[in-house]
């Protein structure tokens, strides 16, 4: 085997440009240490995602004195695992996933939005489709957000379920991973009907990502109990206050661009107590 | 044809990708990342998986245990490994690296243990003779004689690592995977292209450099800085070694209800279909496409044209195409099918194309000189000449795609892959175990399936 003399330059650039990339791709990962906030990524995990939620991050920041680095792990599952290696300090979670994460690592439920204690699914489907009612959707095809979102799954399925349509027989299901990848499922026809989140659902028609002329809201669930603020357990009661507090003190329109960003109005505390219906729910479909 | 129109609609709305300097200025950060990560990947597993090979082919006290191992491993595909190395040492790169690192040192190992073994035996002997160590033999005899194989393997695992530090991305490791599945989810099609134009460009990139490192094998020493660099970069989150036991712990034993172990059959069967379904595909559009990029049946200036079509398909990886496929003709097994079938024809349209250039010139003559038409000759000369090949690459590619069948699954393809995928995300981490353990056997099975038959046949071996 012959090798021919290697040229000093063309090694050095080419372990410069390895050298910068294995420099520089972490850095600016791992320089801020502090508080690691995380979210579930009910309306997609992305670099541009996190960075549409710097007033958040920077509010955050200024509240509780710390630095704050935003995360959105690709999946519910890793954000409640990541409380519980202690890899997040902080994180939003969806109903479902806060009692897994309770019941698994003890986690602690701070603050959510006044709306979230009394939350709704929206069942919809195509302006112009036959089905009006939940018993329509015997023999359709429809679309579930995460298989573990609350509002995208758990409570939809349980109302179908009480309604006398067993999901599992009556219809055809998928789970599109996310709300907004739901409603964009219901607007294009891929599938006849779904369930998701009403705050999304809103937030969609409103900024004209879905077209509100397509699609048609034809049940609501009663409403239950949803996302909520979580601290790791054992994260000191200081950084939980301070982190509470933040959330307790926005108000309109003072803090419009963070509310915007939680798609919320004010913000109340949370209690466990309020997920025992929730927890039943999930116990009973074998969620957790 | 409704379904159709919207699937074309759907991917209308990939096009044209977002190359605006703002976006462009997010990326790079992930593209480094996936860059990192395959590289501290690569040379974590060069680091272990060279001993363990030199282990083996030294032929040294209980080295084919070793293989055992190293087969078994390797029978675990790069996602599900993944899964496991995010709840083990918490989200990032760091979780990257561990399951990379962990696939391709098993990879390495087999293979390079292969070729060890397969060294002429002579030189080693008069080495041993002198009374040289196993080290010796190894430092001196194996890696010299079989030099220009590990290079060419080696080069080759690091495209593919590159393409795998994509897949881990998928679940939360980082890099450009995790925003590639993020820009999908949240609709964000024409930003997904971008992506994956970035992805095409690394690995072309990649397999140059891989070219460089075959000629001037001190180029491989890149590896040590960029690898180095990101591990040290990007330590585990945490890594609390009691919660990864307790975590750990919590998947055993194995574990199904009874309902989940009545539909197990549907679903490996469900798998099997996407596998096989993605074979057929491969396979029929890559021997008329492998045609057209063989330079003693086409012009030039068409092979260098169809090449490239080839390489994009093999460059994005069947997670890649499957997430494509899952919003364009929906979720289910066709999906499925249809990324790797896409991802597959690549890779079969390049080996069959060069199985075609190289056909015995003879017989091929001895047709032209009855004046048959150039159709005639490509069906009655070369496609016949290339049949032994193409058979042997397609049983590697089947048995390769009841791997990918698994991972494509995750993402919502169904089979096993999706169960495994739901069991994780529910933390029924006993039936996901189950889950695992039964996708590991479906491989197995698969794998030892076409060696019987290749042996049988008498087909040799080769090295994927």
């Amino acid at each position: 085997m012959h090798f021919s003399p290697i040229s000093r330059t063309r090694f050095l650039k080419g372990s410069g440009v390895l050298f910068a990339a294995g420099m520089l791709a972490p850095a600016a990962v791992a320089a801020a240490a502090p508080l690691r906030v995380g979210m579930i990524p009910d309306a997609g995990a992305t670099q541009v995602s996190v960075d549409e939620k710097r007033p958040l991050r920077d509010y955050l920041a200024g509240k509780t004195g710390h630095d704050v680095d935003l995360v959105i792990p690709t999946n519910y599952n890793a954000t409640v695992e990541a409380l519980g290696n202690a890899s997040l300090d902080f994180a939003y979670l969806g109903g479902l996933t806060y009692v897994q994460a309770h019941a698994r690592y003890g986690v602690i439920p701070l603050v959510q939005r006044s709306s979230d204690q009394r939350f709704h699914s929206l069942f919809i489907t195509q302006s112009g489709s036959d089905i009006h009612s939940l018993a329509d959707l015997r023999g359709k095809s429809f679309a579930f957000g995460d298989t573990n979102s609350t509002s995208g799954h758990l409570m939809p399925y349980y109302y179908m379920q009480k309604n006398g349509i067993d999901p599992d027989h009556a219809l055809r299901y998928r789970f599109t991973g996310n709300h907004p990848a739901t409603a964009k499922a219901v607007e294009a026809g891929i599938v006849d009907a779904g369930a998701l989140d009403e705050s999304v659902f809103h937030a969609l028609v409103e900024n004209k990502q879905i077209d509100g002329s397509k699609v048609r809201v034809f049940y609501t669930t009663p409403p239950f109990v949803d996302y909520v603020w979580v601290a790791r357990k054992d994260l000191g009661s200081p950084e939980r206050q301070a982190f509470a507090d933040a959330f307790l003190g926005l108000r309109e329109p003072r803090d419009g661009a963070v509310l915007d960003i939680l798609r919320g109005k004010h913000f109340v505390h949370a209690d466990d107590a309020e997920y025992d219906t929730l927890r039943g729910v999930a116990r009973a479909l074998g969620m957790m | 044809m409704h379904a159709l129109t919207l699937a074309w609609h759907t991917f209308l709305a990939f096009f044209p990708p977002d190359l605006s300097p703002s976006y462009l200025r997010y990326v790079w950060l992930p593209v480094l990342q996936t860059i990192g990560m395959a590289s501290a990947g690569m040379l974590v597993a060069l680091c272990l998986g060279i001993p363990l090979a030199a282990y083996v082919g030294t032929r040294a006290p209980g080295w084919q245990s070793v293989v055992g191992v190293l087969s078994a491993l390797r029978a675990i595909p790069d996602l599900t490994l993944a899964i496991l190395a995010v709840v083990i040492v918490g989200l990032g790169p760091a979780a990257g690296i561990t399951a990379l690192a962990v696939f391709y040192t098993a990879m390495v190992g087999k293979v390079f243990a292969e070729l060890f073994l397969a060294a002429p035996q002579a030189p080693l002997e008069s080495l041993r003779s002198t009374g040289a160590p196993r080290l010796a033999v190894a430092i001196f005899g194996l890696i010299p004689l079989t030099l220009a194989d590990l290079l060419t393997f080696g080069s080759y695992a690091f495209e593919c690592a590159m393409r795998a530090s994509v897949i881990v991305g998928a679940v939360g490791a980082g890099g450009i995977g995790t925003e590639l599945v993020g820009a999908v989810s949240g609709l964000d099609y024409p930003r997904a292209t971008t992506l994956i134009v970035i992805l095409a460009l690394l690995v072309t990139f990649v397999d140059t450099l891989g070219w460089f490192m075959r000629k001037n094998p001190r180029l491989a020493l890149v590896l040590f800085p960029a690898g180095l660099a990101t591990m040290l970069l990007n330590p585990p989150q945490v890594f609390v070694l009691r919660h990864a036991l307790v975590t750990f712990a919590a998947m055993f034993p194995p574990l199904l209800d009874a309902r989940a172990l009545a539909a197990l059959p549907v679903l490996l069967w469900q798998t099997l279909e996407i596998a096989v379904g993605g074979t057929i595909l491969a396979l029929l559009l890559a021997i008329p496409l492998a045609l057209c990029a063989a330079r003693n049946v086409v012009h030039a200036v068409v092979v260098a044209a169809v090449r490239r079509v080839l390489d994009i398909s093999r460059a994005v990886p069947e997670i890649v195409w499957g997430l494509i496929f899952v919003v364009t003709a929906g979720i289910g097994p066709l999906a499925g099918a249809l990324a790797l079938g896409i991802h597959s024809a690549g890779v079969l349209g390049k080996l069959f194309a060069e199985a075609f250039e190289n056909v015995a010139a003879a017989p091929v003559r001895a047709l032209e000189a009855t004046g048959a038409k150039r159709l005639a000759i490509v069906a009655f000369g070369i496609v016949p000449l290339a049949i032994g090949p193409l058979a042997v690459h397609t049983m590697f590619r089947l048995e390769w795609n009841v791997r990918a069948a698994t991972v494509v699954g995750m993402i919502g393809a169904g089979g096993i892959g999706e169960a495994l995928y739901n069991a994780q995300q529910h933390m029924h981490y006993q039936s996901m175990t189950a889950y695992v353990v039964a996708t590991w056997l479906l491989v197995v099975l698969a794998d030892v399936a076409g060696e019987r038959v290749r042996r049988r046949l008498g087909w040799n071996n080769e090295t994927t």
